[in-house]
């Protein structure tokens, strides 16, 4: 093949942002073929984006944690699979019915059995947003917030209960990627904290906004966007991590995790 | 094909009419056989996907060099419209430049100003099969006629005055996973193709089209079928029949042994070897081809039973030299599986290789030119991380050699991935794979151009690129090297040492290589990139 595969998944066949966290809808009694059709179709159309197991990756959420979002009948997801879900990252994608069926078949039997809704209350969870967990120094919803990490206005339509958790309790798990490359090809950076030293000897941090062989953009703590000809550093440290501080149960209780977990799923771009 | 009556064409047809009344010559082309034989000659053209047949994409035009490339300049841009990946080389006849964009799009320009003289479209089926992207690599010319391979498996001639079409003729079903995106050759009086479908599970050729009428003259087959020669490499006929060995990278040829060298790509299913246990011939090869009659003369496969997607389809350079004493006609490949090779180019057999980019997968290439594969390298359900990646150490992009400092230049791609297998039915028309590959987690990919000496292997220096690049090279004799790079960088290199002496960023990722020409005493540099083509030269002086 020309490229890697995985080009192929950037130009045509990403699979959707189909699910979020909540209840399984009804499977059928697998059948191992079908299933394992499935698994295929999955891993070649939908793996790069969704995660090998269908858990999730760094641009799209997990399908296997329960509720669809954009639809949970068989039908619906038949429909978003081929037609691609506008307002998403997902595509359109040229596949056969009987080859999304299997995939659909091979999503059920990878789903989690059906759990209660966690607790939580969203007020209390916008309150530690904007007050004691400070969250809002970095990110921002509806316009009020920081600028240094995503906005985060729609992450309740974009990523599910797990991802968030773990953004909050590991937050160099996975380093999100920031969206500023829109032509074909080119790779996205990510938000990773990078130390730099300038010739005349001065250090600077910040969240790294874009870089090439030349030259270095970031943000730093003071949301002062820098950049930096390559030449006129003596050294760039990529820290290979975010800026984000881990939020252990020390920082943030269970319960207070369950709040915020609840405020940030009701963010879906619906301004208030 | 279609090309449609509109507004847009009949002003473009006028604005073809007062370019040629306004410009001092005539525009129309007429590119002989005989100019292709010494394309090298004629530097103020660029008359071949690879510049000359012995694809050393090399420029003698030197009024660009090392001590004023500094000063290079935007002259023109040409905005296509056309979304994708912009892969194409132009070619440039006598003040005309011929470009093909994404989608099949072409364009002849002015070359001097970047005002359109014509343009064409095709009217594609919805469904193509083009596993990577709507490409196309550019046109081949003779006489006035450009041929153009296209998504829906046709090939197309074009009149080169006015765009209009010549010939249509279609080579196979696009429906079941046939796709050109190569740069035909012309050799003599025919177009030489070769198809592209190795994720579907086609069965691969190579077609040779008689210039004037489009009447097939031959089709050799990248996979041979039980009791052929090579069919023993496939456990039976079913699994040849959906063998891939696509051939879309344009071959080299050499007039005086009349013989064309035209690589092949992947067996099918790329990751999943399990139903194709065999060396799978003529997967991953350079086939040595009689280009009159198709008929094979010698075949050197780089990589037996592919499980990593490792397609030879990088662009065969042929060199003329002595090595240890005796002179050679060698061929160089700096193949997609991490090892620079060399081979005598009048019987196929194997010099030597040396690794010119980071690789896991080899102990080394043995005497006879096979790899010593090491344990543990094969794919898995669980995943097995190899380097280099799917994308190979290199791939597509062109390669360079230049006479002037005798160095071959190539783009390399430092990246590794984990590979996974997992049995995937075959379905015609649909991709074949055999399961997926994903970028190793949390490594970040870099590249660089190298600079190797062709007699050794060795690494004479290295330009290092902050990602994994998929932009060509151009050599001159004004000692550079021009890349480009991922992040969109167009940059020039010392040939001689690989320093930085200039870049301009472009504003979208390279996927293809330089070209260069003159036109009214002035050298250009031309470079496609995202939905654009640009052209940089030197101030101009005053009159």
């Amino acid at each position: 093949m020309k490229f890697t595969f995985a080009m192929l998944f950037f130009v045509a066949l990403v699979c959707p942002a189909v699910f979020s966290q909540g209840k399984s809808a009804v499977a059928s009694p697998p059948d191992p073929q079908t299933i394992a059709n499935g698994k295929s179709a999955f891993r070649v159309n939908c793996s790069f984006c969704h995660g090998l197991h269908a858990d999730g990756g760094l641009r799209a959420p997990s399908l296997v944690s329960g509720h669809l979002s954009h639809g949970d009948s068989d039908d619906a997801m038949l429909n978003n699979i081929l037609h691609g879900i506008p307002g998403t990252a997902m595509p359109a994608n040229d596949l056969d019915e009987p080859s999304v069926r299997d995939i659909i078949a091979y999503l059920r039997s990878l789903q989690k059995p059906a759990t209660a809704p966690p607790g939580g209350n969203a007020e209390a969870g916008r309150k530690l947003f904007f007050g004691e967990a400070y969250c809002s120094r970095c990110h921002m919803v509806f316009g009020q917030g920081g600028r240094l990490g995503p906005d985060l206005s729609r992450v309740g339509a974009t990523r599910p209960r797990e991802y968030l958790v773990e953004s909050i309790r590991e937050p160099d798990a996975q380093i999100t990627e920031r969206f500023v490359a829109t032509d074909f090809g080119n790779i996205s950076p990510t938000y990773e904290l990078v130390t730099v030293t300038t010739r005349k000897g001065t250090t600077f941090s910040g969240v790294i906004i874009n870089e090439d062989s030349f030259s270095l953009q970031f943000m730093d703590d003071r949301e002062v966007i820098h950049s930096w000809p390559k030449s006129e550093l003596q050294s760039i440290t990529h820290e290979k991590r975010s800026p984000m501080p881990q939020y252990t149960s020390q920082q943030l209780t269970d319960a207070q995790l369950n709040d915020l977990l609840v405020f940030l799923s009701s963010l879906r771009g619906d301004r208030p | 094909m279609i090309r449609r009556s509109s507004p847009v064409l009949c002003l473009l047809n006028l604005l073809y009419f007062l370019c040629l009344t306004a410009m001092p010559g005539k525009l129309a082309a007429q590119v002989t056989s005989d100019q292709l034989l010494h394309s090298s000659d004629g530097p103020t053209n660029w008359l071949l996907y690879s510049g000359s047949y012995d694809a050393h994409r090399f420029s003698s035009l030197s009024q660009i060099n090392r001590d004023n490339v500094s000063e290079l300049a935007p002259q023109w841009v040409l905005q296509t419209s056309a979304p994708g990946f912009f892969e194409a080389t132009p070619l440039v006849v006598d003040g005309v430049m011929y470009v093909t964009a994404p989608e099949d799009n072409a364009y002849a320009l002015d070359a001097r100003t970047g005002r359109r003289l014509w343009t064409y479209t095709r009217a594609l089926p919805e469904k193509i099969r083009a596993c990577c992207g709507h490409t196309n690599r550019g046109f081949a010319i003779l006489g006035t006629r450009l041929f153009l391979a296209t998504l829906d498996a046709h090939v197309v001639a074009l009149d080169s005055a006015t765009g209009n079409v010549l010939w249509d003729v279609k080579a196979a079903d696009y429906t079941q996973g046939h796709a050109f995106t190569v740069a035909p050759l012309v050799v003599k009086d025919k177009v030489i193709v070769g198809v592209s479908g190795g994720e579907y599970g086609i069965r691969g050729f190579i077609d040779a089209y008689d210039a004037a009428t489009g009447k097939l003259a031959w089709r050799f087959y990248t996979v041979p079928l039980p009791g052929e020669p090579g069919g023993d490499t496939w456990p039976d006929a079913q699994s040849a029949a959906r063998g891939g060995a696509p051939a879309w990278v344009t071959g080299s040829y050499d007039p005086q042994l009349n013989l064309l060298f035209w690589p092949t790509g992947n067996p099918s299913p790329s990751d999943d070897g399990g139903v194709r246990k065999g060396d799978n011939l003529y997967s991953n090869c350079i086939l040595a081809l009689n280009p009159d009659t198709g008929k094979l003369q010698w075949h050197f496969q780089f990589t037996p039973f592919d499980l990593h997607d490792w397609d030879a389809t990088e662009v065969p350079v042929l060199l003329d030299t002595q090595l240890n004493g005796a002179a050679r006609k060698l061929l160089l490949d700096a193949n997609r599986n991490g090892f620079f090779y060399v081979l005598d180019r009048t019987n196929g057999q194997f010099l030597f290789a040396k690794p010119y980019a980071t690789q896991t997968w080899a102990k080394s290439i043995g005497s006879a030119g096979k790899p010593v594969i090491l344990p543990a390298s094969a794919p898995s359900e669980e995943g097995v991380r190899t380097c280099p990646g799917a994308a190979g150490a290199t791939n597509w992009m062109s390669p360079s050699y230049s006479p002037q400092t005798s160095l071959f230049y190539v783009s390399v791609r430092e990246q590794c991935d984990v590979f996974y297998t997992h049995r995937q039915p075959f379905v015609a028309g649909r991709p074949y794979i055999g399961s997926v590959y994903m970028p190793a987690a949390k490594e970040k990919d870099w590249g660089a151009v190298r600079a190797i000496d062709p007699k050794t292997g060795e690494i004479r220096w290295e330009y290092k690129e902050f990602s994994a690049p998929w932009g060509g090279n151009l050599s001159t004799a004004g000692h550079l090297v021009f890349t480009g790079d991922l992040e969109g960088n167009l940059i020039a290199l010392d040939a001689d040492t690989g320093k930085h002496l200039w870049h301009f960023q472009t504003g979208a990722a390279i996927y293809a290589a330089p070209i260069t020409y003159e036109l009214g005493g002035r050298q250009y540099v031309a470079i496609p990139s995202g939905t654009t083509l640009l052209t940089f030269a030197l101030p101009a002086t005053n009159p």
